[in-house]
């Protein structure tokens, strides 16, 4: 424990941490009363037509923001489970996008980054010395001095980590104690868990380096250039790389793709009924009404999908450049924090789950109140129609406002993710973490028993 | 003598496995950084003018299109991630561009937001800053801590010499490291018979490399400056390397979020409240004027006049809407300077600022977009009016194709002075302290 390097280490982590506590605490009142706000807006007078549902911030938006700020703050349901995604909170565009400073952060980039530092001399360092001969030549065994040495790493950079953690907890209590639950708190602690899964990987990866190669200084270089990689490179670059993988068209070709379609599936139909009409297929008017009513609704519907499986293109390119990123404990981290913090696409996921549980519900509601149900979309069409001499307006359908009492309005509530099922959409990355620790906790053992210790 | 020194320098440094060892990583990451970020750029620019010969404008609706910046391939910096279409009636204009789909089905960037850009800058930030401190933690402390520094000036080599020899060695390396990723991207980009650079473009990738070449000597100063200061050379790297992430994350990262926390934006509503209040005045006349308009269109005579109080009516409501908007984005414009400003003695930050500005990037080129955008919404609205007052005389002018001014390359240069001045000023500033403490020091 080199004591001016310990004390710069506590000081960066207690400010940052510091800094995290208030701004996250900042951030969460500010994103809750927003929240509340549009509930309580959308409540006031529910419709129909279509209907707002918000997201709750998660509380634990502290530990691992996960993109939240990106994602849009709740969607619009429409008839017939047609969602339509709502802005993000509105974000200042022309600063530099910057990490945010969660726990998540400092741990990954600072903490891991310092577990290197303390590390990389432990065997190397000593040899150049020439005192690993020395504690070797008393009744220490070899397994019983890494052990010893891994150990201290891992306590160094604990110390200021915990230290840090009860910092944030402690401004976050001051300021809000209604956010430390005891569902909060256990998170905290399977966090905390993480944090040492991930952290001992780097220890164990210093370890091992520095038992292969005799100049510390190399050491310290090789293990830099590897922190670059998996804390830097690989989390940035596997998006550019799922991009040459996955082949989806580029947004200007799907919205080249809209006229063509709308001609094709809306317009072509409705020339053939009027063909129909002409033919005298067609005699009244409510059956003509009823042929382009579901012509236009089902045109319609062939448009929303062809935006949707954009949609699901895009999500499924993000998802590629995540699995691809999960080569580095960084990303296994994050991806994993993300799920115990109920942040990140696993929880946009549940979110839209629920959506889609109450969509039935809506529609249900619906068809008791007005009687029918007719979708939504974005576009509108009209013409005419010659039926029997008579020239018909026909108009692509509108769902209808119910005008009466709506008291009864079914309310909409987000299912709480319990630890366990956070726990099992982390199943993959947090054995992926140990599945790397056992690697390097093996490599650097034998690494270490064969090194040339004089 | 100072050539001795500056050409053993050298050699020392070109066989040392930290310099291929950096040199590698930094030719393979730009490698593969500038064939993925050409691949890109193509598919944008590819898009840009199919969208213009495609998805052509009538007149009530007129489609503009953001050009994607060449030079993005190096420097991405907001190119990629600013809209890149607006549509511009009479009656709105847009303070944002959207994606090609329009404002509100164009969100699904957003899954991809949180990943950021591997480029040339990205690499000279991060990847070579990092190889010139290893390159120059130890040049004065290995040699005390091996003697050899005593037995070097027990000859006749004044000390100022042999600094200066040790700095000019190094420097070459540095800079030799750098021109060769630099060429070996310029290959690439050369090599792609799909991409054209003009002759401002090579003007401005000289000046990319300048700021790069002035931004690693930021850090090669402080390493020499270092490197006398500490003794031991394994503390002076520790220092550097905690300085190195404290300037380049923490310290930019820490004055984004002040920034934020301190400038407050107004609110959704405050921006709502404020139109309602610019276009008070007008209210009554377009509430009267409007009902007045839609009655004639349903008798099917719409007297010249009204329709032209209409159309002007309209256009005053979206301008009124633009300027209160265009009042937020200066609060948005205030809020990212006061985040430089807080950030000023970062290297990385002013890197980043003259990069993005040489590369036209930046926020910089983007207003200038829009301050065209705006200019052309007026002409629009011009001639939608003349279609109320002379109708003959507008079935004959055309509206013309969007375009802006492009800055010079001369203007770009000396906008991005104060931060060419800064990282001189870092450097000299370093060079003289490693200076006067190699002076003093004790070199037994």
């Amino acid at each position: 424990m080199q004591s001016i390097q310990f004390a710069v280490l506590l000081g960066v982590v207690i400010i940052l941490f510091l800094a995290n506590g208030l701004i996250s605490i900042k951030k969460y009142s500010q994103q809750v009363s927003l929240y509340d706000q549009r509930v309580s807006q959308s409540y006031q007078n529910p419709s129909t037509v279509f209907f707002n549902l918000y997201r709750k911030p998660s509380p634990l938006l502290f530990m691992a923001e996960g993109g939240d700020k990106y994602r849009p703050y709740g969607y619009t349901l429409k008839p017939k489970g047609v969602l339509d995604a709502l802005p993000s909170n509105p974000l200042n565009f022309k600063l530099p996008d910057i990490p945010e400073l969660d726990w998540s952060f400092i741990i990954k980039i600072i903490l891991s980054l310092y577990v290197i530092l303390l590390g990389y001399a432990s065997i190397s360092g000593e040899k150049e010395q020439g005192t690993l001969g020395l504690v070797l030549s008393n009744s220490i065994g070899r397994i019983k001095l890494l052990v010893a040495k891994y150990l201290s790493i891992l306590l160094t950079v604990v110390v200021p980590l915990v230290t840090g953690l009860v910092f944030s907890l402690i401004i976050i209590g001051i300021f809000n104690p209604k956010i430390l639950t005891f569902n909060v708190l256990s998170r905290v602690l399977v966090m905390l868990f993480l944090t040492l899964v991930y952290l001992s990987a780097f220890a164990l990866l210093s370890l091992m380096i520095s038992s292969l190669i005799h100049r510390s200084s190399l050491v310290l270089l090789v293990l830099l250039a590897l922190w670059v990689l998996f804390a830097v490179i690989i989390p940035n670059a596997s998006d550019v790389l799922s991009q040459r993988f996955s082949k989806i068209p580029s947004e200007y070709q799907m919205a080249k793709r809209e006229e063509p379609m709308i001609k094709q599936q809306v317009w072509a139909r409705i020339d053939e009924i009027r063909e129909k009409a002409g033919r005298g297929e067609i005699k009244t008017e409510e059956e003509l009404k009823k042929e382009t009513d579901r012509a236009f609704e089902e045109g319609q519907e062939g448009i929303n999908s062809h935006y949707k499986n954009y949609e699901n293109a895009m999500k499924q390119r993000a998802a590629t450049a995540q699995n691809m990123s999960r080569i580095s404990p960084t990303a296994l981290f994050q991806y994993a924090s993300e799920n115990i913090s109920q942040t990140g696409v696993k929880s946009e996921e549940h979110f839209i789950e629920d959506i889609n549980n109450y969509a039935d519900i809506y529609d249900n509601y619906i068809l008791k109140k007005v009687g029918k149900l007719v979708g939504t979309s974005s576009w509108q069409f009209s013409s005419t129609i010659e039926v029997n001499g008579k020239s018909v307006n026909i108009e692509s359908p509108n769902p209808v406002e119910y005008q009466g009492d709506k008291s009864d309005f079914p309310h909409f509530v987000e299912s709480q993710t319990s630890l366990a099922r956070s726990l099992r959409d982390a199943l993959f990355d947090i054995a992926g973490l140990i599945v790397w620790n056992l690697i390097l906790a093996s490599l650097a053992f034998s690494a270490f028993l064969r090194a040339d210790v004089r | 003598m100072i050539w001795t020194i500056v050409k053993r320098e050298m050699l020392e440094y070109l066989k040392s496995a930290k310099f291929l060892i950096g040199l590698a990583i930094t030719l393979v990451l730009i490698t593969f950084s500038t064939i993925i970020n050409i691949n890109d750029f193509k598919q944008r620019h590819q898009d840009y003018l199919n969208a213009q010969q495609e998805m052509k404008s009538d007149s009530f609706r007129v489609q503009v299109y953001r050009p994607p910046q060449v030079l993005s391939i190096l420097i991405q910096g907001y190119d990629r991630k600013l809209g890149n279409r607006i549509e511009l009636t009479y009656l709105n204009i847009p303070a944002q561009p959207s994606g090609y789909m329009g404002q509100l089905t164009s969100q699904h960037h957003r899954y991809l937001a949180g990943f950021s850009a591997v480029d040339f800058a990205f690499v000279v930030r991060v990847v070579l800053s990092l190889m010139v401190i290893f390159l120059a933690y130890n040049a004065i402390s290995e040699e005390k801590t091996h003697g050899t520094l005593k037995l070097m000036l027990a000859n006749r080599l004044p000390r100022d010499q042999l600094l200066l020899g040790k700095f000019i060695g190094g420097l070459f390396v540095v800079m030799g490291s750098l021109v060769i990723s630099t060429i070996v991207s310029l290959l690439i980009i050369l090599f792609n018979p799909a991409i054209s650079l003009a002759s401002s473009d090579w003007a401005r990738i000289l000046g990319l490399l300048g700021i790069s070449a002035l931004y690693l000597i930021c850090f090669y100063t402080l390493s020499l400056f270092i490197s006398v200061v500490v003794s031991r050379p394994s503390i002076a790297l520790l220092v550097l390397l905690q300085l190195w992430i404290f300037l380049i994350i923490i310290y930019p990262n820490l004055s984004v979020l002040a920034a934020e926390n301190l400038y407050n934006l107004p609110s959704e509503q405050v921006i709502e409240k404020r139109k309602e209040t610019a276009f008070q005045p007008y209210n009554e006349e377009f509430t009267r004027v409007t009902r007045a308009f839609h009655d004639a269109v349903e008798k099917g005579d719409v007297p010249n006049e009204l329709a032209l109080r209409n159309v002007e009516l309209w256009s005053i409501k979206a301008e009124k809407n633009y300027e209160v908007d265009r009042e937020f984005g200066n609060c948005l414009s205030h809020q990212m300077n006061l985040a430089q400003t807080l950030s000023i003695l970062s290297p990385a930050v002013l890197y980043d600022q003259a990069e993005n500005r040489l590369a036209r990037t930046g926020m910089a080129e983007f207003e200038r977009f829009m301050d065209g955008v705006y200019r052309h919404w007026q002409k629009l609205v011009e001639w939608q009016k003349l279609r109320r007052i002379d109708i003959e005389a507008y079935r004959k002018t055309k509206l013309l194709d969007f375009a802006y001014p492009s800055e010079t390359t001369a203007y770009g240069f000396v906008t991005t002075m104060p931060q060419w001045v800064i990282l001189f000023l870092f450097s000299l500033i370093l060079f003289t302290l490693a200076y006067t403490a190699f002076l003093r020091k004790d070199v037994r």
